[in-house]
């Protein structure tokens, strides 16, 4: 007997059963137990609270959205509100973490240290504190009365940031919005792929000029079909009485968790991407130099892609990182996801349905983009395995 | 000015790293068409100083003098005699994230603006010349060293440059691809091309050099032709070099 | 002729490094511009015209132009301790320093052995508990729900700590098992753990997790936060320390089963010792980064230090004084991260050096 358990093939299968064994009978352990509580208190399980008007109001919507809205558009508003914030504050965090790697390899000694301060100041302290901090910056403008007035158009205040904006309906500027991200993308692609490099440049030109022109044509026709009658195109906040009128109103929650997302963020990508920059050894350069390329040339055809090849990577797992903080938008009072998930559970008491929403939600978003970002990996990574480096 | 005879003529030069002086008073020319073979013990400023040449590396004092241009700080004469001068490196730095033909055409397109047809003709033409012209829209990370070198040496030529520098071309490869690589600097030496080769390999030298310079502690110890060279050298230095590399 | 070689002067340096060029030159004047005023106006604020002495708060309130540190030293006890007993917060005091001690000590090399380390720390552990729970030794008990400020703060640290390493190396060692199905499951275990953002992970422990936990594992809000995190952390550092094991030459382990080791020995002696000095750098950025996030319980009502320093300028006669009460808060989380990741940028270098 005692011959058969050291066996190993029959230790081995032993081993897996009981693991797996173990997780699923606790899983099956909370579940139960979990719907033993809920019963207890009256919550009925299962998902059909999701039709439920929730009874009370979001302070920030992309989409219209009443207090007699069911739970699941709720919940769509919360998930939208952190797609919207996760995408500004990425992007706007590569657009200036880019800057701030730059800076600190650009060789100019006081670029770099103002480079290197950026990063260790903004790196060093907890997200919640910056995002705390801006939101009581914000918070601290002047009232709308006496509000910070920049040319005109845009105010500042205490209230909010009030930009200028279009009269057209959400879904409009979203397929606005999308169509320019898909013409810059092609213009990108156009410029860098080698479908297109024998190309002469005066086509190239042209067909980037024709791809930017048919996104305006795109634009305007979609405003045209998207404009709310009985307005004017233009929408510019102006001040009446104790308000703003008109105009997009950014609540201070939303701009506080932009600014501070995007400037940690960009601290982290800032490294990144120094690091990339290096790990690429010095022969590249002199390569480049012996055969008499420009500084410039070098830096933008050499350096650059090898450096953003290098950390691809790297960068997927911070953005994925990234956009899991923001869900640090329920300390400061903006409605995301998280906060949406958690009034649900303290309204409706189904907290075992929400939490598996909630996490869903996330894992979704998450696997899609390290997906996406696997991809142009995949697509622009080096080939071959002779590389000498 | 001066007189355009000499390919290479340095003066006097001096180069120090921070206290460390790395090459000392050296006094060199190469004449136009001449095959220089540098050789000397790990340490000796070989390398160094044949990167001075390109400017890659900066020279305290004395003077070096390229093609008739004098190698300062000015900008424009860098640039100028980096484009006549064509180099070879140790470990190739091939541009990894383009083609073989992209790598060969990107210089001769963006300095000497040539356009993608006439530069890619070139680049062909080069390519057949040291044999690889199958693996022209390949990476560099798929061929092996010999091809990789092979299609560095390409690379520069596509520039057409008046001088070739070859720092140590061979010593990274496996021994089975020396030899290709070899026969490519023997057929660029037997058209006439002004080279400058940093190397251990006595074998090429012998067969191609017009000189072999000896160098040790930074400072030039002998430089004779090869049947000089090989067979009596002067200096104990060089003696006991050759011994080391020919001995076993 | 010899040519001597001459140190180059202060000013040939300064021009090299900083004027090499003409926009070389337009950078480095317009950024020196940028940092002098900054720093001007900074010293200007936080110094010049700051007020440091809490009797002067009216100074403060009508607008001295500058800092009213006077917040800070009216609350710098609240912002710290918390809201533990004003007569004992000498204990926290002690306690925060003996584990800012333990921290230091880790850095130094002759603690880097697991029993050293395990040692070490678990000391450590327990002096802060004591002295923070008291009951023992004729101190007077006070209960974790007075804890607060800067020593919860390094009380949730340390537990995660002390709790998710040995979770950690029991995540990795599962994860790169050679029975499918057990390194597939802890796989996706780890990979969903990690796909969640901790905030969300941390609620449901604190809120959702009594619902499915038999009455008797229940246990305090603050330490099933405390297991939550430990867990999320867990999964980070497992797969820094799988980065590691894979770094780690194949040959290591063989030899290792060549010479008669089993398997305990093999990934006590051999392989764990290895991957750990590989994944030093990692490692250090994960505590680094779970410091900083432990500012999250704030938002599930703990009152660690984010918390207490908001609650420290919420009331009515200091609530202008949010700057200065974050940056004090910001600047103490500044000197703990700062000099930890420059530690981690040190060994980086030390350990690099050491394997050419």
């Amino acid at each position: 007997m005692v011959s058969i358990l050291k066996q190993k093939a029959y230790r081995d299968a032993t081993n897996q059963v009981l693991f797996v064994g173990a997780i699923a009978l606790t899983v099956l352990t909370f579940t139960m137990v979990g719907r033993e509580n809920l019963e207890a208190q009256g919550i009925t399980s299962g998902f059909g609270f999701l039709e439920r008007s929730t009874g009370w109001s979001i302070s920030f919507s992309l989409i219209e959205y009443s207090t007699s809205d069911p739970y699941w558009k709720a919940l769509w508003v919360g998930f939208l509100n952190t797609a919207f914030l996760g995408a500004v504050s990425l992007c706007l965090a590569t657009v200036l973490g880019l800057i701030v790697g730059i800076m600190r390899v650009s060789g100019n000694a006081m670029v770099e240290l103002v480079g290197a301060s950026f990063v260790e100041i903004f790196r060093n302290v907890p997200l919640l504190l910056q995002v705390f901090f801006w939101y009581a910056l914000l918070t601290a403008l002047p009232p709308p009365r006496s509000g910070i007035d920049v040319l005109g158009v845009i105010f500042l205040s205490g209230r909010g940031t009030y930009l200028p904006g279009l009269n057209v309906t959400g879904e409009v500027v979203f397929l606005a919005v999308v169509a320019l991200m898909a013409a810059l993308a092609g213009v990108l692609w156009l410029k860098s792929s080698r479908r297109f490099a024998r190309r002469s440049a005066r086509d190239k030109k042209r067909l980037t000029r024709g791809l930017l022109a048919g996104w305006l044509l795109l634009a305007i026709v979609l405003f045209w079909i998207g404009r709310i009658p009985d307005t004017p195109l233009l929408n510019l906040p102006y001040l009446k009485g104790l308000n703003y009128r008109d105009g997009i109103r950014v609540p201070p929650e939303l701009l506080a968790c932009i600014v501070g997302i995007s400037i940690y963020g960009a601290a982290y990508i800032g490294e990144i991407i120094r690091a990339g920059f290096n790990a690429i050894g010095k022969g590249q350069t002199e390569a480049g130099l012996a055969l008499g390329l420009t500084t410039w040339q070098i830096f933008t055809r050499i350096r650059l892609p090898l450096a953003i090849r290098a950390v691809l990577p790297t960068l997927t797992n911070k953005y994925v990182w990234l956009f899991k903080s923001t869900t640090i938008g329920i300390a400061v009072g903006f409605a995301d996801f998280f906060m949406i998930v958690s009034t649900s559970i303290n309204q409706s008491g189904q907290t075992l349905e929400l939490i598996a929403i909630l996490m869903g939600g996330f894992l979704l978003v998450n696997y899609s983009l390290a997906w996406v970002l696997n991809r142009v990996n995949d697509a622009i990574k080096l080939k071959g395995n002779q590389l000498r480096m | 000015m001066s007189d355009l005879s000499h390919a290479v003529r340095i003066r006097r030069m001096e180069k120090f790293y921070g206290a460390f002086h790395a090459l000392k008073d050296i006094n060199l020319e190469i004449g136009k068409g001449e095959r220089v073979v540098i050789c000397g013990p790990s340490g000796s400023g070989k390398s160094t100083l044949i990167r001075c040449i390109n400017k890659l590396e900066n020279h305290q004092a004395g003077s070096i003098n390229v093609l008739g241009t004098e190698l300062d700080d000015n900008l424009d004469n860098i640039d100028e005699i980096r484009r006549e001068t064509g180099m070879v490196f140790q470990h190739f730095n091939l541009f990894p994230h383009m083609t073989i033909l992209e790598n060969c055409t990107l210089a001769p397109r963006l300095v000497r603006k040539q356009s993608q047809a006439e530069a890619e003709e070139i680049a062909m033409a080069y390519l057949t010349k040291v044999k690889i012209p199958d693996q022209a829209e390949k990476f560099p990370g798929q061929l092996s060293g010999g091809q990789q070198q092979r299609v560095a040496i390409a690379r520069a030529l596509c520039m057409k440059p008046e001088i070739m520098l070859f720092d140590e071309p061979t010593s990274a490869l496996d021994p089975e691809m020396i030899s290709e690589v070899l026969e490519v600097m023997i057929a660029l030496a037997n058209e006439g091309m002004t080279m400058v080769c940093v190397t251990h390999e006595m074998g090429f030298a012998r067969q191609v050099a017009d000189r072999v310079v000896f160098m040790a502690d930074g400072q030039v110890v002998e430089e004779a032709p090869p049947s000089e060279f090989f067979d009596s050298p002067r200096h104990d230095r060089t003696r006991a070099f050759l011994n080391q590399i020919l001995g076993h | 002729m010899e040519t001597v070689y001459r140190e180059p002067t202060f000013v040939q340096s300064l021009k090299t490094r900083y004027f090499s060029n003409l926009w070389d030159s337009v950078f480095t004047l317009a950024f020196a511009a940028l940092v002098i005023w900054i720093v001007w106006n900074l010293f200007d604020w936080g110094v010049l015209n700051a007020v440091f002495s809490a009797e002067n708060r009216d100074l403060c309130a009508h607008g001295s132009g500058g800092a009213c540190w006077a917040v800070i030293d009216a609350r710098w006890r609240l912002i710290l301790f918390g809201l533990y007993p004003f007569e004992e917060q000498w204990r926290s005091a002690i306690a925060c320093a003996v584990m800012v001690l333990v921290a230091g000590l880790s850095c130094a090399p002759f603690f880097w052995s697991a029993r050293r380390l395990a040692g070490l720390w678990l000391s450590g552990f327990a002096i802060f508990y004591v002295l923070m729970r008291g009951g023992v030794f004729g101190l007077t008990p006070v209960f974790e729900q007075r804890w607060g400020g800067l020593s919860l703060t390094i009380f949730i640290f340390a537990s995660v700590s002390l709790l998710g390493m040995p979770l950690a190396i029991a995540f990795a060692l599962l994860r790169r098992s050679e029975l499918p199905w057990i390194s597939r499951t802890m796989g996706l275990v780890i990979d969903t753990i990690r796909s969640l953002p901790l905030l969300t992970i941390l609620f449901t422990f604190a809120i959702v997790v009594p619902f499915v936990l038999p009455d008797f594992l229940i246990g305090d809000k603050l330490y099933r936060v405390i297991v939550g995190y430990a867990i999320f952390f867990a999964c980070y550092q497992a797969e820094i320390i799988r980065g590691g094991m894979q770094s780690l030459p194949a040959g290591q382990e063989e030899a290792a089963k060549a010479l008669g080791m089993g398997y305990w020995y093999r990934i006590g002696y051999i392989v764990l010792p290895q991957a750990f000095r590989n994944a030093l750098p990692p490692t250090i950025n994960q505590f680094v980064i779970t410091f900083k996030e432990t500012t999250l319980v704030a938002i599930i009502g703990f009152f660690e230090i984010l918390a207490s320093g908001n609650a420290a300028y919420g009331t009515s006669e200091w609530n202008f004084a949010h700057v200065e009460v974050y940056a004090f808060v910001g600047m103490i989380f500044f000197v703990f991260v700062f000099a930890l990741s420059r530690y981690g940028a040190y060994l980086e270098r030390r350990l690099a050096v050491a394997s050419r």
